[in-house]
Order: C-alpha cells, then sequence, then structure tokens
C-alpha cells in the first residue's frame, strides 16, 4: 500500500492519508478492508520517513491482526514500487507470494469486493486492474478522444508476483521508470493486464471536496465496505442496540 | 483526534497543490481553506447537523466494541488513562457542539 505522497517536503502539512476520516486515519480504512480475505497473509506499507511515527501510532490503534511492515518510499510511484518488490523479494523467491496487489492508500474506499475481484482476475489472467469507462470525453478542440474505449484506473492493480519481480529489475536496470505498475508489466511482459469493473464510489482524495464525499459515503454504506464479511455483525445504529427502538 | 489539521490538496480553485486547513466538528470535517489563495468551503449547519447527528449514533453504537478492542490490546495503559479521559468527555462535547451551532 502506497502511502508515501508525491514527495513534497516543504510545510507543516500533514500527508492526506494521515488525514482523519470518519473516526479512522485515511489510510487505515482500506487495510481494513483488504484484509478481511483469508489470503491476504502481508501487508506492507510504503511511507515517507518523516511520517514513521505517526503511522506506527496510528496502526497500534486502528489496525489489529498480523502485523504491517514498513518500508521507505522512494522520489516517486515506481521507485516507491520498487522499493515494496525488493522488500516482498525473498518472499516472492520462496515461493510464499503468488500475487502481490498494489494500492494507493488515498483510496480509502476501496471495498473487500474490489480487492477479491482483482485478485482472483490477476491470478487467472497474471495482471488485473479495475477501471471505470469515460464515455462522455470530448478532445479540447472538439475532437473524440483516442480510441473506442476511454476508462479511468484506479488501485487495486494486482499482478502475478514473480513476473511482476522481474519486470521491476528489469526496468531498473534500464532506468525505466512507469506511470503505473501495469505500464511496467506490459512494457517487461507478455502477460495481458485484465480490465476489471471499477467502483464509482473508489475515489481518490485529491481534492477537498473529496474529503467530504468519502465521508458521506462511508456513512450512506453504513461504515461497512466488507460485503458482509466482517466476523461480528455490524452495529451501525441504536436501533440494533436498543430493543425498545427495534420494536419500532 | 485535534480539530484542526493541514494537508497537502489540489485547491479547486486556485489549481494548486497547497496546504488546506481543515476544521472538524467532532469526527466530521466542517470547512476547509486553501493556503494559497483562500478558497474556502464551508458545510452549511443545515447539512452539517443531521451528518453528525448521524455520526454521534454510530460512535454510540460502536464504543463498547472500540474501548474492549483497546483494552484488550493494552490493559494497563487503558485503565491508567480510562479515568482521565472520562473527565474529558464533557469538554471534548462542549467543543463540538460549539463548533456545531456556532
Amino acid at each position: 500500500m502506497l502511502a508515501a505522497g508525491e514527495g513534497r517536503r516543504t510545510g507543516h502539512h500533514t500527508n492526506k492519508v494521515l488525514l482523519p476520516l470518519a473516526g479512522r486515519r485515511v489510510f487505515t480504512w482500506s487495510i481494513r478492508w483488504a484484509r478481511l480475505l483469508p489470503y491476504v497473509e502481508r501487508t506492507l506499507l510504503v511511507i515517507r520517513e518523516d511520517d514513521r511515527d505517526a503511522v506506527r501510532a496510528t496502526l497500534a490503534r486502528e489496525v489489529d491482526g498480523t502485523p504491517i511492515d514498513l518500508v521507505v518510499g522512494g522520489d516517486s510511484r515506481h521507485a516507491s514500487e520498487w522499493h515494496a518488490l525488493q522488500a516482498l523479494e525473498p518472499a516472492i523467491n520462496a515461493g510464499e507470494v503468488d500475487v502481490v496487489v498494489i494500492h494507493d492508500a488515498a483510496r480509502p474506499l476501496a471495498g473487500t469486493q474490489l480487492f477479491e475481484d482483482v485478485i482472483a482476475a490477476a491470478a487467472e489472467h497474471g495482471g488485473a486492474i479495475p477501471v471505470r469507462d469515460q464515455g462522455n470525453l470530448v478532445g479540447r478542440n472538439g475532437e473524440t478522444p483516442p480510441g473506442d474505449r476511454v476508462v479511468a484506473v484506479q488501485t487495486p492493480q494486482a499482478f502475478l508476483a514473480a513476473p511482476l519481480l522481474a519486470a521491476y529489475r528489469q526496468a531498473a536496470a534500464d532506468g525505466f521508470v512507469g506511470t503505473d505498475t501495469a505500464s511496467c508489466m506490459e512494457r517487461y511482459t507478455d502477460l495481458p493486464v485484465r480490465c476489471v469493473p471499477g467502483d464509482a464510489g473508489n475515489v481518490k482524495i485529491t481534492f477537498p471536496d473529496d474529503l467530504f464525499l468519502a465521508e458521506r459515503l462511508l456513512a450512506k454504506a453504513d461504515y461497512d465496505l466488507s460485503g458482509g464479511r466482517e466476523r461480528h455483525r455490524r452495529r451501525a445504529h441504536l436501533r440494533d442496540v436498543l430493543p425498545t427502538a427495534r420494536r419500532r | 483526534m485535534t480539530d484542526v489539521e493541514y494537508a497537502d490538496l489540489r485547491c479547486e480553485s486556485c489549481g494548486e497543490v497547497a496546504d488546506h486547513e481543515l476544521r472538524y466538528a467532532g469526527r466530521l470535517l466542517e470547512s476547509t481553506r486553501c493556503t494559497n489563495c483562500g478558497h474556502h468551503i464551508v458545510l452549511t449547519q443545515r447539512s452539517l447537523v443531521p451528518a453528525y447527528v448521524r455520526d454521534l449514533e454510530q460512535r454510540m453504537v460502536s464504543k463498547p466494541g472500540r474501548m474492549l478492542r483497546r483494552a484488550a490490546r493494552d490493559p494497563l495503559g487503558y485503565a491508567r488513562q480510562l479515568p482521565g479521559a472520562v473527565l474529558r468527555q464533557p469538554g471534548k462535547f462542549w467543543r463540538e457542539f460549539r463548533e456545531l451551532f456556532r
């Protein structure tokens, strides 16, 4: 999970993935949804060195279960991914990791089902990315956009672990920097990268309005994007706990 | 959680990635202000109050579970901090209501 941000190191700002969002920090929401899948066995968080203490404190407070490994990111998204893959290299070489899922920590509303969909597609085909059709785009001068189908790409993106590691190793040797994980995979492997349906609610926190929207979408979902996979029955309303309220 | 946070976000008005001042009422974001151009987004009370009430309900319902998880993680630390946390609650809610209805 990429939480290192875009590399700006000035000002007194908080990394946006550490912002409060409906009672938790932004980045722990999607950790929660992803780790409900029984085969998600290892979680690695790519952070800024400056955020290490805040991230550790947040994880201790908000995330139960298997400890999460922390890796310091690089100057670009590609470099951060490479650092993460290097940390996973022994496990990948030992055959302990089949699929690597890369997710942007600024997308807190990626639910368990979306993680399951991309992992299943990657295990079958080699790679999978969630996309949303952008059918109504028009070029700046009125011309139609290139190709007959334009999509917006989201995360989580999932790939077979060994080919992904090999692709990034080759990219490092060539000095290639990809715009996203799929671009590196497509350049250095023959494995197909399949598109799976993304989720309109899987917003990326970019603008201030996105925080308002994410709050409302979480409330609308009763703070549960597990698709019914949470072990205990979730209680989101007083009527769930007060017998008198339930009768009414 | 603090009532004010600062974070790098892209401003819809000036288009720059800049520090934004974010003000919270309880757990809910109440307003944002771009420190570069001053662009201010604020939720109206009419919109914020129902959202706050709904959020408060969820906080109350989930509180026992959250307390149990915290106690299970660090029983001694939890027992040590509990009295202070209880004493801080009235002030915390007073600040939240003041922010909500000002």
